[in-house]
């Protein structure tokens, strides 16, 4: 029973991460159209340049406050310059993301070497008791935040001006621009507030997990899955999606073999893609409603 | 994609057999001229066309993406290798078998995708190819995990072995050749015209009674077995196989190899495979920063040069040919 609440944690834990990744392409695709195949190396560069600032002597709160603006304006230019010229087209938006992604990773290798890196964590490493299991601090550092910042997320979405904005372009891109809303500058800004979001995840699951250049990679990809299994463009779906990865990895790792936990997963994504293609949250007509040929 | 003019159909088979004659040209001059390092690269660069030539038919005609063609590839060089030493069937007849498989494999996955579009079809050819990786990686008992199969035996002709680079160079090229030759003449024929139709608008091409679905899944499938083909070439000509060379990063190495192409472009494909080998040769001493420039030439390829680097370049020249003159007159 204990082992179950171990993994059940460890799940949770690496599902909340899934969770804001899938958080993170949901912003972006809502008012682009784009599924930004980058998403999880803005986790990466987020996690090594929070390690960076801190060794460089600024205190852990300052670096990471910095390292997610910095993944933002990161995110700002990268639509500027890569996506933005290539319009609403799905397959050249997935390319020239794919082709980001490698350039994130390539620079990412040469400043930080290919060596995973260790973070410190927020409050000690030494891991304390919780009914019978043992639990590292990290683990509420990464629920509290993760919980704190859906909610903020889901407030921002829900009831605040630029929030229901950006909710409009999702609904009628075209409608809301004869309202004048301004599709150019959200675009950029929904690619800020991805990098954020992607950067926050990389950080806080950094002290469980060391980060390397190619980690954004497994990442983004889960945070994916993520989104499918909840309904691609619901950013509550994508939580939820994410929980759910998280638990079946954690558990497909501990009772099945580690070796075929990443196999497992996908298995179930092509379950999902033949069966259920709307996910969980969504409804099956909009996989086709907004890229349809 | 990118759309090629179809009027240029009637420039002729001259403009063609001047494509094929040129490439003989550059091969015997190769196989002549060039010591064992770029008979090696000229190899590679064989090897390396056949899938993604594939790819261009499935991404650049059918306008069908796939982010899972080294699984297809991988396929095929551990089946024809399998098949050869557990089966015990001809090497050379288990490479023919090995490709029937795997097309059979790509048809029956193309009967569970194709389904979907967009980025859920990117998404879920990324996790066939994953899934294929992780396979060839933990059975073990047959591919030998992460350190593969060794002692593949080359293959005989004649009863010579084609052991060294320059044995296997004409083999090579001639399959090369030859599927370079089918599929233009696969594009050329009624049936071609209908990729093209569902790569611009598969209603339209329903609407007039063909069913898309069912030319996806045969595209793919062609694709399908010019990887596995290339696959099993691969293994015999190296003698070793482990799960490495067919992860996902060689899925992409061939997506950036058919974008500098500009998609739907077979000479073009050919181009862009011998430019990224050529490139990567280039980019050596530099060390790891090939990464860095593969990623954006991939993103400048796609978003700058929707045709492709070749034709880019062209333009540029011309445009700076024509400015030069309207400032001389």
């Amino acid at each position: 029973m204990s082992e179950f609440v171990q993994l059940l944690i460890a799940g949770l834990m690496v599902g909340s991460i899934y969770g804001l990744i899938g958080i993170g392409f949901t912003t972006i695709y809502n008012v682009t159209g784009i599924v930004n195949f980058a998403q999880g190396d803005f986790a990466m560069i987020g996690a090594l340049s929070a390690i960076m600032l801190h060794e460089s002597g600024l205190s852990l709160g300052l670096a990471i406050a910095l390292a997610i603006v910095l993944v933002g304006v990161i995110a700002a230019v990268i639509e500027r310059v890569a996506v933005r010229p290539i319009g609403t087209h799905v397959t050249r938006g997935i390319v020239a993301t794919i082709g980001i992604g490698v350039v994130l990773q390539g620079a990412a290798a040469l400043i930080w070497g290919s060596d995973a890196q260790p973070m410190p964590g927020f409050s000690g490493e030494r891991p304390f008791n919780l009914g019978g299991t043992t639990v590292l601090p990290q683990a509420l550092w990464i629920f509290g935040t993760s919980a704190a910042l859906m909610l903020l997320l889901y407030l921002f979405f829900r009831h605040t001006y630029p929030g229901k904005i950006m909710r409009a372009c999702a609904i009628n891109p075209f409608a809301a621009q004869l309202m004048g809303i301004r599709l150019g500058a959200l675009r950029t800004f929904s690619f800020f507030l991805s990098g954020a979001v992607g950067a926050v995840g990389g950080i806080i699951i950094a002290p469980i997990a060391l980060t390397q250049y190619d980690s954004g990679i497994s990442l983004g990809i889960k945070g994916f899955v993520a989104c499918i299994i909840g309904g691609f463009g619901n950013p509550v779906g994508a939580a939820v999606g994410g929980l759910l990865l998280g638990i079946l990895e954690a558990m497909s790792s501990g009772f099945v073999s580690s070796g075929f936990k990443d196999a497992i997963s996908f298995a179930l994504l092509l379950v999902f893609l033949a069966v259920r293609p709307g996910g969980l949250l969504g409804d099956l007509e909009k996989v086709g409603r907004r890229h349809g040929t | 994609m990118g759309r090629e003019d179809m009027g240029r159909d009637d420039m002729g088979r001259a403009h063609d057999l001047l494509r094929y004659l040129v490439l003989a040209a550059v091969l015997v001059a190769v196989r002549m001229f060039g010591g064992n390092y770029l008979t090696n690269l000229a190899n590679f660069v064989a090897i390396q066309a056949i899938p993604a030539i594939g790819l261009s038919l499935l991404m650049g005609y059918t306008g069908q993406i796939s982010l899972g063609h080294a699984a297809f590839y991988g396929l095929g060089a551990y089946a024809s290798v399998l098949l050869a030493s557990h089966a015990g069937i001809d090497p050379w007849l288990a490479l023919l078998v090995s490709a029937a498989l795997v097309g059979f494999i790509g048809w029956a996955f193309g009967w569970l995708v194709f389904r979907l579009q967009g980025h859920y079809l990117a998404m879920a050819t990324l996790g066939f190819g994953i899934i294929v990786h992780v396979c060839l990686v933990e059975f073990r008992d047959w591919t030998g995990g992460p350190d593969g199969l060794t002692g593949i035996a080359p293959l005989q002709l004649a009863g010579h072995a084609l052991k060294s680079d320059k044995q296997m160079f004409p083999l090579l090229w001639a399959v090369c050749a030859l599927m370079i030759f089918f599929s233009e003449s696969l594009v050329r024929s009624p049936l071609g015209l209908v990729m093209r139709g569902v790569a611009d608008n598969s209603k339209v091409v329903a609407s007039l009674g063909t069913s898309p679905d069912r030319l996806k899944r045969m595209v793919l499938m062609i694709s399908a077995v010019y990887a596995a083909l290339a696959g099993g070439l691969y293994a015999r000509y190296i003698g070793y196989l482990s799960p490495g060379p067919f992860d996902v990063g060689f899925s992409i190495k061939l997506l950036l190899m058919v974008a500098i192409g500009g998609f739907a472009r077979i000479w073009g494909v050919l181009f862009g495979v011998a430019f990224v080998a050529l490139a990567s040769e280039a980019l050596r001493p530099l060390g790891d920063y090939d990464t860095v420039v593969f990623g954006l030439l991939l993103v400048v390829a796609v978003v700058y040069c929707r045709e492709g680097l070749l034709v880019a370049a062209w333009n540029a020249a011309r445009g700076v040919v024509r400015f030069e003159r309207r400032r001389a007159a």
